[in-house]
């Protein structure tokens, strides 16, 4: 089949917002915090309380992840080189609102105390490299994502629809984070951050390929190098920060969209980042058409993974047929003998999908091939800091040889991040 | 390198480029010009075609069998084109060692298609050409053209074929026949140089690689072809086209590697 037969079964999501299903067990993952060694400050089986410091980054002690529910900490597994893999919380049943804190937020010292203590800091990564910011690092500017990546994403003007005071509150406070702009990355319509002052600006990107990536605003309003970082940060983090400044509640809750297939009815969730997805879809997920077994995506179809649990970055659960029920289906014997047994990479072939496929004014054949040989020197040179996974999803996949093009860039970041 | 692949499950949610589907690509391309062919010069030309694709799937198999590989079957493409532009008056056991050199030292040797520095099929061509004094490769012509229309569509639609390379050759090409014979003469270059355009000159391993060096990949083509023409009048030699081809894929990494240097150059003045 080539690559433009294929015919889309999802349907588009229900943009209305729903309480998701009570989730009895949580996560935070080490997948989603590239390069950061945990410090534990709590042990298998103790009980931790909803805004609980339970690990903290071992280069930086004033970076702090919390729980975002009350419960018992089940399990804690470790991956290569002394990484998180997973820290598994059991929730309990009973969870009672906490009491509004108080927090000093008029100064720009205040404010990052404060979101670092609050656990906030994870929201924030940093161009170039993909990370979770130090602590002391005054970005040039900050980027609040205000896009959806795909069609079936939530829309962001109706997951803030309610929100609106929060999130202009939190528009504020990142004002105080940055001496550059704050840039609020949105499709075309309204501007929802109109008349917050000269340093809050609305920036508008069509919809299309790529257009709701926090680099492709980066590449275009605020190209970074090696010298030059700024920050992004999600919309719905920023809301969630407004809240805190505004309120003192610390609000955990995020809303993702059910999308997929195998999705019985793709609406917008209202749940807790980091939930389990087995409890999460237990009720939504549609039989499948072949008998074939589900496959859970924790973000989209294309640049997400296969996970249990919902990743702290991701917007999207994407319930689709698991793959290898699809060498089950007739094939003709033609496709049979053509189709590429070797666990070896294939050869690159230069073709023009790639161009389309990459969203930032770079020679992409260049940069694949560096990539792909490590080579970071050519790699730094032709933009690859302007880059995180993400954006280099589409690539992969347009690409002949079959390579993870994203986890050549993230052994390419991290060997130039060593060197910085 | 090893454990780069992409995970499994996200290439089969969504349909991208394989080889094996470049190859499909291509072969489907390449079947309305093949048949064209057979329809207009006979059962002879059958006989080329088989020599051909006997020779080219032989080889790649010896090679795959070597070196532990399943069959890409990419060898055939090369066949069809050999069977395109090599005419049923050339002597079997040529066409045998022509196809033989093409995919052998045009592909294979460097790893296989998509490895190699030059298109094995125009490879295959030109050795025909150079190594047996008196062969000539058949002239295109308008039913050709026309065969070949879909199939280009369907490569530059896939990303197989640059618009950039097609264009800048085009406009060379047009420019040159222009000039000798007026606008009366452009049908007949068309004619003559469209299947070797998309299929020698467009080969996406063999060119540019970068968008800028595609134009400039194109436009050397193009000036190649005038520069080597033999035929007198409007109509193109496709031999010129052959090696135009040969001596611009030449120039692809030099090209590249100028194109590069000029993007970098300008990304720095725009970044400070």
């Amino acid at each position: 089949m080539l690559p433009w037969f294929r015919i889309d079964r999802t349907r588009l999501t229900e943009q209305t917002i729903h309480d998701g299903p009570s989730v009895e067990r949580i996560a935070l993952l080490g997948a989603d915090l590239p390069g950061l060694r945990p410090k534990l400050r709590c042990g298998q089986g103790d009980r931790v309380e909803r805004g609980q410091v339970v690990f903290h980054d071992r280069a930086h002690p004033d970076v702090v992840l919390v729980s975002p529910v009350s419960g018992v900490v089940e399990s804690i597994t470790l991956g290569p080189r002394r990484s998180l893999s997973a820290l598994v919380i059991r929730s309990e049943n009973a969870q009672h609102d906490p009491d509004p804190l108080v927090i000093a937020k008029s100064t720009p010292a205040e404010m990052r105390s404060a979101l670092l203590a609050q656990g906030f800091w994870p929201a924030f990564l940093t161009r170039p490299f993909g990370r979770i910011p130090a602590p002391d690092a005054v970005p040039e500017a900050i980027f609040v994502t205000v896009t959806a990546d795909n069609p079936y994403a939530p829309d962001p003007r109706v997951v803030l629809g309610d929100q609106l005071e929060m999130f202009t509150a939190g528009l504020k406070a990142m004002t105080l984070l940055t001496s550059g702009k704050v840039h609020v990355c949105q499709s075309p319509g309204a501007d929802i951050a109109a008349g917050l002052g000269a340093r809050i600006r609305g920036s508008f990107f069509p919809a299309g390929r790529s257009s709701g990536f926090a680099s492709t605003h980066i590449h275009h309003s605020h190209p970074v190098d090696a010298s030059r970082s700024v920050w992004s940060i999600g919309y719905q983090d920023v809301a969630a920060i407004g809240k805190l400044v505004a309120t003192g509640v610390h609000d955990f809750s995020r809303i993702v969209a059910f999308t997929g297939p195998r999705a019985k009815q793709p609406r917008l969730i209202r749940t807790v980042a980091g939930a389990s997805l087995p409890d999460l879809i237990r009720h939504e997920a549609l039989p499948g058409s072949h008998g074939s077994p589900l496959c859970v995506f924790s973000g989209s179809a294309a640049r997400g993974r296969e996970s249990s649990w919902l990743g702290r970055y991701h917007q999207q659960v994407s319930l689709l047929d698991d793959a290898s029920s699809h060498g089950k289906l007739p094939e003709s014997v033609v496709m049979a003998r053509l189709r590429r047994t070797s666990s070896q990479l294939a050869p690159l072939i230069p073709t023009t999908a790639l161009e389309r496929a990459l969203a930032f004014d770079i020679p992409v054949v260049p940069l694949l091939r560096a990539l792909s040989v490590g080579d970071a020197e050519t790699a730094k040179r032709l933009g690859c800091l302007e880059m995180v996974e993400e954006d280099l999803a589409e690539v992969s996949l347009a690409c002949t040889s079959g390579a993870d093009y994203g986890r050549m860039l993230r052994h390419v970041l991290d060997e130039l991040a060593e060197d910085a | 390198m090893t454990g780069w692949l992409l995970d499994p499950q996200r290439t089969r949610q969504r349909t991208g480029w394989t080889p094996a589907r470049v190859t499909l690509a291509q072969l489907v391309a390449l079947a309305g010009p093949v048949a064209v062919t057979l329809v207009e010069r006979g059962t002879p030309q059958i006989a080329v075609l088989m020599t051909a694709l006997v020779t080219c799937l032989i080889w790649e198999l010896t090679f795959d069998l070597i070196r532990g590989r399943s069959l890409s079957w990419h060898t055939a493409t090369v066949a069809l084109i050999l069977a395109v532009l090599v005419p049923a008056s050339v002597p079997l056991w040529q066409i045998a060692m022509a196809a033989s050199f093409g995919v052998v030292f045009g592909e294979l040797v460097f790893g296989g298609r998509g490895y190699g520095i030059v298109s094995g099929a125009a490879a295959g061509a030109g050795f025909l050409v150079f190594s047996f004094i008196g062969t000539t490769l058949s002239l295109s012509n308008e039913a050709l053209a026309l065969a070949t229309l879909p199939g280009a569509l369907l490569l530059l639609r896939g990303g197989l074929v640059s618009w950039g390379v097609l264009v800048s050759a085009a406009v060379v090409l047009a420019a040159s026949g222009f000039a000798q014979t007026g606008a009366g003469g452009l049908p007949t270059v068309a004619a003559s140089v469209a299947f070797g355009l998309v299929f020698l000159i467009g080969d996406p391993v063999a060119g540019a690689s970068t968008n800028l060096g595609r134009w400039v990949f194109g436009a050397l083509a193009g000036v190649l072809i005038v520069l080597f023409d033999t035929v007198a009048g409007p109509a193109i030699a496709t031999a010129a086209i052959v090696f135009a081809s040969l001596l611009a894929s030449i120039f692809a990494p030099l090209i590249d590697h100028m194109a590069v240097a000029m993007v970098i150059r300008l990304r720095r003045r725009r970044h400070g």
